[in-house]
């Protein structure tokens, strides 16, 4: 069983911080979430770790997100990320605030469709998403097509805004 | 066949649509002019999304090995906090001021006491105790002043009050137990973790129930708290736990260290204390649900109790009340584990 464990965890821990980080955007605390999981997974040992562990990881984000809440600091969190890419500072700026920009439009997303775009992001199958969300099988295409046309245009949509406030 | 769906078509572009559903698609796609172009936006969006949902990754680190997960379920979930280290001081100094205070309500000693490490030799009905007291503080008054002394520069808020410590006042005590929780050992510099050993062995030694300085224990009743040294609370084999609760008794499944003591009154207590490692030992209460009931108010508390506070619950006939130096999170799971002892 361990064995299997250590099978998931090689395909699925970065998928896993990612899917974290969305919903924290801290990507120590996305790390520290993500192995707390798969500790746990050790303990439980789930039927299927995977699916499992997704469900441990969004409970998690969840209550990390009322506590952020309450501390009231979720909203400088993104100042002290340190940047993937080393690049002009131009650049950095433009990556920094494209990121801004999607954070922003993905909390736009009603709570149902974002929990459907970054779990498929994260590599599960519709059947995968259809038991943690609780949506039918063939629910879920519909969802993420309107999923991903909202994010596209929440995103546009501030573009044109920064635009015309630049213009 | 009528145009295609748009959940239908993105199931389709992300290879999710079943093996039939997919060829009824192309064959439909193939031949309509309007669908093709609209697998073809909607491809475009899959992918746009895609990229857009690719500018918010984290930086990406390479995974820690998985031997330190592996190892994390002695450590990671049920994680000791440093603040447990003074935590269990004011417990363990309660526990001792209480111990002095009512040397006497401690002496009847059972009986049949089993013997166990301590309380062995030809023991006086009257004055044993108290010399088995003084021997006690010594190791237990150095374990204090080896946690205030290795208190790593920084943790000026734990050394202070460590230090008040001494004082032993109930009024700071409270205070202190309110101070939040710093961080987990994993964080903590290696001769601090020491010093948290050090502080738990010596609770897990002289005070049958001290570890757990949440406000869980405090409220959890007398039974663990009050009747404390774990000197007093004889050694029993499985039949006579069996016997005194007319079940098997419960524990963890798989943790094979499994010492079972019963309390010295006649409340029909007993306790499974089990070693999850050599820091880490976790008691197990479980008296049987009759009893509590017998009990008169404090039966009424109980199952009060059971339903407010998650760290007790019944395990077939018996109640079971959890306790050990880990998180209240990690005192939850693993008392869903607990089971009849095999």
């Amino acid at each position: 069983m361990p064995d299997d464990i250590a099978e998931v965890y090689r395909n699925t821990y970065p998928a896993l911080v990612r899917f974290l980080y969305r919903k924290v955007w801290d990507a120590e605390r996305a790390e520290d979430l993500a192995q707390e999981a798969f500790a746990r997974a050790l303990v439980h040992r789930p039927d299927n770790p995977r699916g499992w562990l997704f469900v441990v990881a969004a409970n998690m984000a969840r209550d990390e997100a009322r506590r952020a809440a309450r501390e009231r600091r979720h909203l400088t969190l993104l100042k002290s990320e340190p940047d993937a890419v080393h690049s002009a500072p131009e650049d950095e700026m433009d990556a920094d605030t494209q990121r801004t920009r999607v954070r922003a439009a993905l909390e736009q997303l009603t709570p149902r469709d974002r929990e459907a775009l970054l779990l498929w992001d994260s590599g599960l199958s519709y059947d995968e998403i259809a038991a943690q969300t609780g949506l039918a099988r063939g629910a879920i295409g519909t969802t993420l097509a309107r999923a991903r046309r909202r994010l596209i245009e929440a995103y546009d949509v501030r573009e044109g805004d920064q635009h015309v406030a630049r213009g | 066949m009528s145009h295609v769906a748009e959940g239908v078509l993105h199931a389709y572009l992300d290879g999710e649509l079943p093996a039939g559903e997919r060829s009824a698609l192309e064959v439909h796609v193939a031949q309509c002019e309007a669908c093709r172009a609209r697998v073809n936006e909607e491809r475009a969006l899959v992918e746009r999304a895609s990229t857009l949902l690719g500018a918010v990754r984290p930086l990406e680190r390479p995974a820690p090995p998985f031997e330190d997960i592996r190892r994390a379920p002695t450590r990671s979930p049920w994680r000791v906090r440093t603040s447990f280290a003074w935590a269990a001081s004011i417990v363990l100094a309660l526990g001792f001021g209480y111990y002095l205070a009512g040397a006497g309500a401690y002496r009847l000693a059972p009986e049949t006491a089993t013997p166990t490490n301590v309380a062995t030799q030809n023991r006086p009905a009257d004055n044993a105790v108290a010399p088995a007291a003084r021997d006690e503080a010594q190791p237990k008054t150095r374990a204090r002043q080896e946690v205030a002394e290795r208190r790593p520069p920084g943790g000026e808020r734990e050394e202070a009050a460590t230090g008040r410590l001494g004082a032993t006042s109930a009024d700071s005590i409270s205070a202190k137990a309110a101070a939040p929780p710093s961080a987990t050992v994993a964080a903590v510099p290696a001769p601090m973790r020491d010093s948290v050993v050090v502080a738990e062995q010596d609770v897990r030694g002289t005070t049958a129930a001290a570890p757990a300085p949440t406000t869980r224990m405090q409220r959890q009743d007398a039974l663990s708290v009050r009747e404390a040294p774990a000197n007093t609370w004889p050694r029993i084999d499985r039949q006579t736990a069996k016997t005194i609760l007319g079940n098997d008794p419960v524990g963890l499944p798989d943790v094979a260290p499994v010492t079972i003591r019963r309390s010295p009154d006649q409340s029909g207590v007993v306790v499974v204390e089990q070693k999850l490692d050599d820091r880490t030992v976790i008691q197990i209460f479980q008296q049987p649900n009759a009893a509590t009931g017998a009990a008169g108010g404090r039966g009424s508390v109980y199952s009060e109790g059971a339903r407010a506070d998650r760290l007790a619950r019944f395990v077939g006939n018996l109640r079971v009340e959890i306790g050990g130096p880990v998180s209240v999170d990690s005192l939850n799971r693993l008392l869903d584990l607990v089971r009849p002892l095999p």
